[in-house]
């Protein structure tokens, strides 16, 4: 098991590695500068600034000069947002982003192993038609539209949750509804698809052979077995909403990390393009590692010291 | 069991939120005290004059800083730290003397040191500021910017506590005005030093002398607060106590927020403007930025002045504004953009307007269309068109395209809509054969627009060239500058010849719809340089 995790440790930093490079390389292809006058800036000026911010080495120096700072824990200071270290521009925004994206994310996956479970339990009836037919609902309608129509009837007309901003729990839940019913139909599919085959299955038989009740067998037995393939889905899932959604960010005025990356990307503020796809990327890496370790735990065929590795 | 833990669970939380939220909505803001509440469209980068380079930092710096002058209604030029002001008769020495009763936040006296250190801070090339470019003139200001002399020679001194005199290389007939722009305030070292690398980041690091302070922004936070300075030398007109601005980006947020009463002021989309035509409380805040079409002169197709105004002519300028656009965006009568600057009354804009230029009149288009293609000697022409990449720059292109290759025989439009900063360098490389190009001025002033169609202009990406325009452009920064009149018509004739040449097409002058509670009063908005002035604005009852 040491082994198994340390090859993967390696592995991981690898990864990072290869991700930065790529990252750092295709970035300098972008064409323009990262100065956001640049439209008034004649070249001479954008030379003089280019001196300033070491832009005019060559590229392999400048990447050495990143990668060194980086190993120092020194991201740089954004170009948007003057003499900001990106540091500071991440760790003050991913606060909000994470939350919702984790709410988000416990509220899709409860809500759609329930409605997966009862769909299953009940296939082929009125009741699987209808739980299918909110879930192709769920996963088609765009959240930004949920999100829009969430705040005008929820928030503006009947005055529930606040329209917008950021403040305690009650800021949260539409946007955490907007944001949760993309997993929440995605979860349900899944549930649905894994129980019903577990059902048809022969120690299902066994166990109601047994006396087992309904509800001890469905969660006992059918569910447990049907989450392996879930599992594989929440890990990467959650890490995509973790990191920011653009647009429930901006609809609902959260200061989060979502909008700062498309912005960065746009504006060409090339240390927080590196800070941030570096922080996606060590989330996704570690998610996959822990969603590994799960399935062991999950299910005790899938051993991680037993399989040679 | 699990189970019954999550639905214990999932019930706290679902009551907890039926709670909170009922928390939530008792509490309102009250509408008869002095406090605005601002709706803001962007974060707040910097307020570090030197290194600011948005239209949120600058506004911000104006309401809470204060230069020599500030900027009233119409850009006009109102007392600021500066008490007198004494020109020398060749209009190259100014004095200033300041009044005494300016102080930081900190407690310390604004001075004529604060000026000097602040102006030298931002042309010192190791700041690497943006704006610097506007200190051109200012003696040795260029070579200071271009590593050749120290930042000491620069032409300004103090003499004493409360005396500044600055010297220029050359005539700027616009430099009042440009005292009205942040990037001309003091700064005090004091506190640059104090603060090092954290100067301006945050609003507890940095000093203020203006109407408010900035409080409650934390450097990347998505709302603040401008509370009333109380150490300020005119406070007594100063009537808000607060401004709290909130960034709201979606429009259809804050026009919720300004429904529910969260906000007194609200942007609006072109769809959402269209709708509230009616309203009383719209009101349009006229940019002085105006949208040209640049035609790629190296190209020989191009260089054919019937072919440019073939194309000018077919546009329907006034379909474009109203159904492409809908934002409150006006037609273009020229490259200045209206209510830019104003001569006994008279607006530049419509003093130096050409009609060819910005009219629709398509049996004469077809002709000189025709004209142009025999005179290059062929029977059709593909057309390069770059744009940006946003919604509204997709349409435009569509539209524009739309009208070129239904009314002119043998166009054929193919375009590129591209991000922002790639336009910018396909236009600086001359990759285009039409590329859409905006311009706002940085001050009240018709050069701000006219210096960029000179022969050597670095912006002038399509490279139209004319030796009259530039003659009339040069004696307007030298023979001319100090004589008003004679200034201003050099700067109508130069625009003349670009239009009657039409070597560009204006397009449109843009336009902010936005929403305003009738209460609000006296909040002042300039087009050019910095937008809001909120020094004198009030609450009505």
């Amino acid at each position: 098991m040491r082994k198994y995790l340390l090859k993967r440790v390696f592995y991981m930093v690898l990864t990072l590695f290869l991700v930065a490079t790529i990252t750092f390389f295709l970035m300098k292809l972008m064409p323009g500068t990262p100065y956001s006058n640049q439209e008034k800036m004649t070249p001479q000026q954008i030379r003089i600034m280019n001196e300033q911010y070491g832009l005019n080495k060559p590229v392999w120096l400048q990447y050495l000069i990143y990668l060194g700072g980086m190993l120092h824990g020194d991201l740089g200071t954004s170009f948007q947002y003057s003499n900001q270290p990106v540091s500071y521009l991440i760790s003050s925004r991913i606060g909000a982003s994470a939350q919702l994206g984790f709410q988000a994310m416990v509220f899709g996956v409860f809500f759609g192993i329930i409605i997966g479970s009862i769909a299953a339990i009940n296939r082929n009836t009125w009741i699987d038609t209808l739980c299918t037919i909110l879930s192709i609902i769920g996963k088609s309608v765009p959240n930004f539209v949920l999100a829009v129509l969430l705040q005008f009837y929820i928030a503006l007309k009947l005055g529930w949750f606040p329209i917008a901003d950021w403040g305690g729990f009650s800021y949260t839940v539409l946007p955490t509804i907007a944001l949760g019913v993309g997993p929440l139909a995605e979860t349900a599919r899944f549930i649905r698809t894994g129980m019903v085959d577990v059902l048809n299955s022969d120690y299902i038989e066994l166990a109601r052979a047994k006396g087992l009740t309904k509800f001890g067998i469905v969660y006992h037995h059918a569910l447990r077995n049907s989450l392996i393939p879930l599992v594989t889905l929440i890990g990467p899932y959650t890490v995509a909403l973790m990191t920011g959604s653009m647009v429930i960010e901006n609809i609902f005025s959260i200061p989060g990390i979502g909008e700062q990356f498309v912005k960065s990307i746009t504006t060409n503020d090339y240390p927080t393009i590196m800070g941030v796809t570096m922080l996606f990327s060590a989330g996704l890496v570690v998610v996959i590692l822990l969603t590994d370790i799960v399935y062991g735990i999950i299910d005790p065929r899938i051993r991680l010291s037993g399989n040679g590795d | 069991m699990k189970i019954s833990k999550f639905a214990k669970l999932g019930a706290a939380v679902a009551l907890s939120a039926v709670f909170l939220a009922a928390c939530g909505s008792k509490s309102s803001s009250t509408s008869s005290s002095q406090v605005l509440n601002w709706n803001e469209t962007a974060e707040l980068p910097t307020m570090d004059l030197s290194t600011a380079t948005d239209v949120v930092s600058f506004d911000t710096l104006n309401n809470t800083n204060e230069g020599l002058y500030r900027l009233g209604k119409d850009s006009k030029i109102e007392p600021g730290i500066a008490t007198n002001t004494q020109v020398s008769n060749d209009g190259m020495k100014y004095t200033f003397t300041l009044r005494k009763d300016s102080k930081w936040s900190n407690g310390d006296k604004v001075t004529a040191k604060d000026f000097v250190y602040s102006w030298q801070r931002t042309v010192n090339p190791k700041t690497a500021s943006q704006y610097a470019y506007l200190f051109s003139g200012i003696s040795n200001a260029d070579a200071i910017m271009n590593g050749k002399k120290p930042v000491s020679s620069l032409g300004i001194k103090a003499e004493g506590n409360y005396k500044l005199v600055v010297t220029l290389d050359k005539k700027l007939p616009y430099f009042k005005l440009l005292m009205g722009f942040p990037v001309f305030f003091p700064q005090s070292e004091k506190a640059v030093k104090e603060y090092g690398s954290k100067y301006g980041t945050a609003s507890k690091y940095m000093v203020y002398n203006g109407p408010f302070e900035l409080t409650k922004w934390t450097g990347s936070n998505l709302s603040w607060t401008l509370k009333k300075n109380n150490d300020y030398w005119d406070k007594k007109n100063v009537k808000l106590s607060a401004i709290n601005f909130k960034v709201n980006k979606s429009t259809t947020t804050s026009y919720n927020l300004y429904q529910s009463g969260k906000l007194d002021e609200t942007n609006l989309s072109g769809e959402q403007a269209k709708q509230l035509a009616t309203s009383k409380e719209l009101v349009t805040r006229r940019g002085a930025s105006t949208f040209y079409l640049q035609y790629n002169q190296t190209k020989k197709e191009f260089q054919n002045a019937d072919i440019r105004k073939a194309i000018s002519l077919v546009i329907d300028r006034k379909q474009f504004v109203n159904k492409v656009l809908g934002d409150g965006s006006t037609v273009a009568k020229g490259l200045v953009s209206t209510g830019l600057a104003k001569l006994n009354g008279k607006d530049f804009a419509d003093v130096a307007s050409v009609k060819s230029a910005v009219e629709t009149n398509r049996t004469e288009a077809k002709k000189l269309w025709a004209e142009g293609l025999k005179q290059l000697g062929v029977t059709s022409l593909n057309i390069q068109m770059l744009s940006d990449d946003t919604d509204s720059a997709k349409d435009s292109t569509a539209f524009l395209q739309s009208q070129i290759e239904e009314n002119l025989p043998g166009a054929k439009v193919s375009v590129s809509n591209v991000p922002f900063k790639t336009r910018l360098t396909r236009s600086t490389n001359g990759d285009f054969g039409i590329v859409i190009s905006g311009w706002g001025a940085d001050f009240a002033d018709p050069i701000s627009f006219l210096d960029l169609f000179t022969s050597d202009n670095a912006q002038n990406n399509g490279k139209w060239k004319n030796a009259e325009y530039d003659k009339l452009i040069e004696a307007s920064k030298t023979t001319d500058a100090s004589n008003t009149t004679k200034r201003w018509n050099d700067l109508v004739k130069a625009q003349k010849i670009l239009l009657n040449d039409e070597g560009i097409s204006p397009l449109y002058q843009q336009a902010t719809a936005t929403l305003v509670k009738s209460k609000v009063k006296g909040v002042i908005y300039n087009a050019a340089g910095v937008n809001y002035n909120f020094k004198n604005a009030y609450i009505a009852k």
